[in-house]
């Protein structure tokens, strides 16, 4: 099971978003002297069945890539994630905690009704409401005055901090600060939703047939475990820059399916290369290859609280001999980048942070790692456990990381593949020594990463606590400047890493075939593309 | 009326007496003479006898071990230097030495999980058929359910409550498999039950077991030798889903459905990764089956 | 016969409840919940969850509640597939199961009866030997092997099929699956009718059939194939059940939106609904087909009695 299933929100650079203020469509630019071709018709795999095609129970990647197309906020990000408006023409931070969203008149919903600011003032209060249980209350929830008492079931869904001053002005209360608010409500789970509708066909809402949706395309047909196909929306406020006239999703989970539903042309897009095969399809397909970095990390969770692994000094010994170039370059071979920081490249609000080792010859890596064993009193021939769940690609990291330890420190690692949800388990129960794990962000934020390693956090599988660190970052949550608030956040960073929390090994591209026909496709740092923004070309 | 079928009975109970009695020493040399004249068998033994001593004793004289990587020799294919001859994997481990050691594995849960399995099946299903009624309706029913319990779930548990172990793989794998059996053996008993010798012999009063093995399942073995190698390739490749779920052989070991796994995933890029072990499981099986065919027919009770 | 089969659909009822009553506790039993996912939900988020999913209960009222709505026909809600009820997707993937597992059966029968007979015909010869070499493909190749390359063949080499993918009952669709269930299916029926074949060939009545020199034709089709067809009738049972309830790896292959796939997403995800929704429908077809082949034992040997 690959792990990029949570949900990747685009945000980008405050600068941006507020620069994007202008009220412009910038959507579906074909660039000149491309020749469309007649039948605009994409199939793409999102690799597996949508949960559900209401926004705000969508949980996974390819629930949200489908209702991305369905469903329009008040913004959206465009294939490079520049955050570009939606429903909303422009907006403004009018105090610390209020932004104010003027909402285009020409928005309609797919049976022609117009979307109007209560439309939000309903969805969001519906995305809270306890009873609707989205997984991502909490989440985005949070962001929102009273969010949190709300999905706590402390407060009714009405105090939530949105308001409709009128039909078509919008204003957000936020309990704190929240800079990347522009591109936070570009998700979907913050859309519009269709009152009437839903308080017509209840759970049933969502069939073909049923939906009245707010985006570029309007659902068709939903074959459960077979395909969701949406059509253009006539009534699409942009609708003139829409190319594609028709998408099929299809829920293929197996990567080699997948491929082979490619090459016999009946799908445009592999969601997914096998594991071992990236060397193989670029030289094949060299037009067809695709391959961007993403706010996503690979590493493995240490467990602090563990008595071996409770010195720093065996942590940090684990982590320094670990040769990531090797990792990125021969094992996993897809064009993934060493990491070295909880923060990956390209997230904002705070930089990436390295080890001085990280540019160390591996020979005095290994000799400083065996120093520091040797002042632990770890002999070698110690056994580590090592937990990880069914894939050929973890897999192949774990044999390499154990075959490391054991070639360079002596320590013999035995690896034990454990089904995916009991690897969950256990990792949330501390119930390990060392365990596969991975996150792809929730949103372009520094914070989404700093969960992994704050105390007492619900992400946070290592169990390490740095009080310090943690003060920095409560410090930054506060202020209102936002290079105090990078710089404060680089310098919790850099404390944590140095307790050697965890071993952090990989950034994560998504390395994948489409036809070379699929114009459009971009570089978008959450790996997100909308069907508004591609389109056919003539082959 | 009731005497010539008092009668009937006699005769055909002395005849299914004689059989075993009289016979009995024949019996088995009859069957190997039988065997070794019957050319696929034979030869099948022989290829099924080198496969076996490779995995036991390749290991131990081949210049490499099974788990050590090289980051210089990744994912080579087949080559005469580097002595690589069957390749090496995605993380340069000698795939030669690999299929050989996974063969240990692999033929030795397919042995004792399919004996464990078949046994369980003759025994459960023989029951059954004979017994007939209630006790017919109760363990057949019994067969029915198990085959509505997802496995996925009895594995993890099985991994969760009593952790890793070779035994509990071959009785994973045993509890998975031995249903189908049980309803072959119950249907063939069924069958053979209302012979007259049985009926007979259950008319003067032979004992319940004493028919089961004495006249049952004898009748039984053809049937039961070819639906044990149906049963081998399902035995072996269930091994490479537990091992996914934690419970069967973990990396850096290996067995034959756990190469052949990885390998289907590149068949494309390195076939060779696939072509190896998959070749071996499959010749492996085809010897298996054709021994099947020649032991059916060498035991063939009619075929005298 | 008739109060046979009516005792046997009787005795369903608790063999659904034994079946259910396990499943639950194995469920429940088995670690990791439906909501664990590699983002950890809060603690607010999870309650709202279960509450929604009446998990929240003590777990044998969940359980009482559960019987209840089955009892009028409800099977519940999906936790991973939200906005569907169980009965919505056990209904949808059924006939997907049944017409390929279903048709593939049926061919394989056919077949597989054929190859045996020609082999049994000449036991030990060469054409023996090859007969059982190509029946056997399906046996001696794993499916996750043996459907890549069918697709590779049919579908990308000479494009005549679609690589996978489900439209509607469209027989294009249907073909290749059906192939690789047919392979499998054949493997173990070839085999067995051989066996029988040359069993029922070797025995007195067909000696004597054949001392009176009625043709090969006559012999077998008249006389052998009968009592030769019994132990086919007993694999048909475990064949027709893992075709049609456990195609996993075909459903895989070939992308189709079947029961074994599933069931197994079902207990991977610890969709509790679903997995007790799927293991329902799947004792029933069991029941269903075993009674189908024990009917059948009857028509075939009129000395067997119930």
């Amino acid at each position: 099971m690959h792990h990029n299933k949570s949900l990747r929100i685009t945000a980008s650079a405050v600068a941006l978003a507020l620069a994007a203020c202008s009220g412009l469509a910038l959507a579906a630019q074909v660039p000149a002297g491309v020749k469309l071709a007649a039948k605009q018709e994409l199939t793409r795999n999102t690799g597996s069945e949508p949960e559900s095609l209401d926004p705000v129970l969508a949980e996974s990647v390819p629930a949200n890539t489908i209702t991305a197309d369905l469903f329009e906020g008040l913004t959206a990000t465009d294939s490079f994630g520049k955050v570009v408006p939606g429903v909303a023409e422009s907006w403004k931070q009018t105090s610390p905690t209020t932004w104010v969203f003027k909402l285009r008149k020409n928005a309609k919903w797919s049976d022609g009704s117009a979307v109007t600011a209560s439309d939000f003032v309903y969805g969001w209060q519906r995305f809270v409401e306890p009873k609707t249980a989205s997984p991502y209350a909490s989440t985005y929830g949070i962001f929102i005055l009273n969010g949190k008492e709300i999905t706590e079931g402390k407060k009714p869904a009405s105090a939530l901090g949105v308001k409709a001053v009128d039909k078509y002005t919008l204003e957000v209360q936020t309990p704190y600060p929240v800079p990347f608010m522009p591109s936070l409500v570009a998700n979907t789970q913050l859309a519009p939703l269709p009152k009437a509708t839903i308080d017509k066909f209840g759970k049933d809402w969502t069939k073909p047939g049923k939906m009245v949706s707010n985006g570029a395309f309007a659902l068709k047909d939903w074959q459960v475990n077979s395909k969701v196909v949406v059509e253009k929306n006539a009534q699409y406020w942009d609708v003139k820059n829409v190319q594609l006239g028709k998408i099929t999703y299809l829920p293929i989970e197996d990567h080699n399916a997948d491929v082979k539903l490619y090459e016999s042309g009946e799908n445009d897009w592999v969601l997914e290369l096998p594991s071992g095969t990236y060397d193989k399809y670029k030289t094949q397909y060299p037009k067809e290859i695709r391959n961007a970095p993403f706010l996503g990390l690979r590493y493995y969770s240490l467990n602090n609280k563990d008595p071996l692994l409770k010195d720093v000094r065996v942590r940090k010994a684990l982590s320094m001999v670990i040769d990531r170039d090797i990792l990125a370059k021969k094992v996993t071979a897809d064009g993934q980048s060493p990491a070295y920081s909880a923060i990956v490249a390209g997230t904002a609000g705070a930089d990436v942070t390295s080890y001085d080792w990280a540019k160390w010859p591996m020979a005095k890596r290994v000799e400083e790692a065996k120093k520091l064993l040797a002042q632990a009193g770890v002999q070698p021939g110690t056994k580590l456990k090592f937990a990880y769940n069914t894939s050929d690609y973890h897999k192949k990291m774990a044999i390499f990381a154990a075959s490391e330890w054991k070639s360079k420190l002596g320590l013999n690692t035995e690896l034990e593949s454990l089904e995916f949800k009991v690897l969950l388990k256990k990792r949330h129960d501390a119930d390990y020594q060392i365990a596969r794990n991975g996150w792809v962000a929730d949103y372009n934020d520094a914070t989404t990463f700093l969960a992994l390693v704050q105390c007492d956090n619900d992400q946070n599988d290592n169990k390490n606590c740095n009080a310090k660190a943690e003060a920095l970052i409560k410090q930054g949550s506060d202020t209102t400047d936002q290079a105090k608030r990078k710089q404060l956040f680089t310098q919790a960073v850099k404390m944590i890493m140095d307790d050697y929390p965890m071993i952090p090994l990989l950034q994560y591209t998504a390395p994948r075939l489409v036809k070379s026909y699929v114009g459009g496709y971009g570089k978008n740092p959450m790996d997100r593309y909308r069907g508004k923004d591609l389109y056919i070309i003539q082959h | 009326m009731m005497q010539s079928k008092q009668k009937a009975m006699t005769a055909a109970l002395d005849n299914g007496l004689t059989d075993a009695a009289v016979e009995g020493r024949s019996l088995w040399r009859d069957a190997r003479l039988r065997f070794f004249r019957n050319k696929a068998a034979v030869l099948s033994l022989i290829v099924l006898a080198f496969i076996t001593l490779a995995c036991v004793f390749g290991p131990m004289v081949l210049p490499h071990t099974y788990e050590d990587t090289d980051w210089d020799a990744m994912g080579i294919s087949p080559t005469l230097v580097n002595t690589h001859w069957f390749g090496t994997d995605a993380l340069g481990r000698d795939l030669l030495v690999r299929c050989l050691i996974g063969g240990r594995i692999s033929l030795m849960v397919g042995a004792l999980a399919t004996i464990a399995s078949v046994a369980l099946g003759i025994v459960w299903g023989a029951t059954a058929g004979f017994m007939g009624g209630k006790v017919d309706a109760l363990m057949m029913r019994i067969v029915d359910m198990m085959y509505a319990v997802p496995y996925l779930l009895i594995a993890i548990l099985m991994v969760t409550l009593l952790g890793r172990d070779f035994y509990l793989v071959v009785l994973t794998i045993t509890v998975f498999s031995w249903m189908d059996m049980a309803r072959v053996v119950r249907g063939q008993t069924l069958a053979i039950k209302s012979k007259e010798y049985v009926e007979a012999a259950h008319a003067i009063g032979v004992s319940t077991p004493k028919i089961i093995f004495r006249h049952i399942v004898p009748n039984l073995l053809g049937i039961v030798v070819i639906y044990t190698t149906v049963t081998v390739p399902g035995v072996i490749l269930t091994e490479s889903v537990l091992s996914f779920l934690g419970l069967g052989v973990q990396e850096p070991m290996t067995s034959w459905g756990v190469l052949i796994q990885d390998g289907a995933g590149v068949m494309d890029a390195s076939p060779w990764i696939l072509l190896f072990p998959a070749g071996m499981l499959s010749v492996t099986l085809y010897c298996a089956n054709y021994i099947g065919d020649g032991l059916r027919d060498a035991l063939d009770p009619k075929d005298r | 016969m008739w109060s046979y089969t009516f005792r046997r659909v009787l005795a369903t009822i608790p063999t659904l409840l034994a079946v259910i009553t396990v499943c639950y506790l194995l469920l429940h039993l088995t670690p990791g919940g439906p909501f664990d996912g590699e983002r950890k939900v809060s603690a607010a988020v999870l309650a709202n969850l279960q509450a929604k999913y009446h998990l929240d209960l003590p777990l044998w009222q969940q359980y009482l509640y559960y019987i209840k709505s089955l009892l009028q026909g409800d099977l519940g809600a999906s936790f991973r597939y939200a906005d569907w009820s169980v009965n919505d997707l056990v209904g949808k993937a059924l006939p997907v199961s049944a017409a390929i597992g279903g048709g593939a059966i049926v061919i394989s029968l056919f077949i597989g009866v054929a190859l045996g007979i020609v082999a049994a015909l000449r036991q030990n010869s060469i054409i023996d030997y090859l007969v059982m070499l190509l029946g056997n493909i399906g046996g001696a190749f794993p499916s996750f092997v043996l459907g890549p390359v069918l697709v590779m063949v049919f579908a990308i080499g000479l494009e005549w099929l679609p690589a996978g993918g489900w439209d509607d009952f469209s027989l294009r669709y249907m073909v290749l699956p059906m192939a690789l269930l047919v392979f499998i299916n054949i493997s173990t029926i070839g085999r067995v009718m051989r066996g029988s074949m040359i069993e029922v060939l070797g025995s007195n009545f067909i000696r004597t059939a054949r001392a009176k020199g009625l043709p090969m034709r006559t012999i077998v089709l008249r006389h052998a194939l009968k009592p030769a067809l019994m132990p086919v009738v007993s694999v048909i049972g475990p064949l027709a059940i893992s075709s049609i309830t456990a195609a996993v790896v075909t459903e895989t292959v070939f992308g189709l939106p079947g029961l074994g796939k599933l069931i197994v997403n079902g207990a991977a995800n610890r969709d509790y609904t679903l997995v007790l929704g799927l293991v329902v429908l799947v004792t029933v077809i069991t029941v269903v087909l075993n009674l189908l082949v024990d009917l059948a034992y009857a028509l075939l040997d009129p000395k067997i009695r119930y």
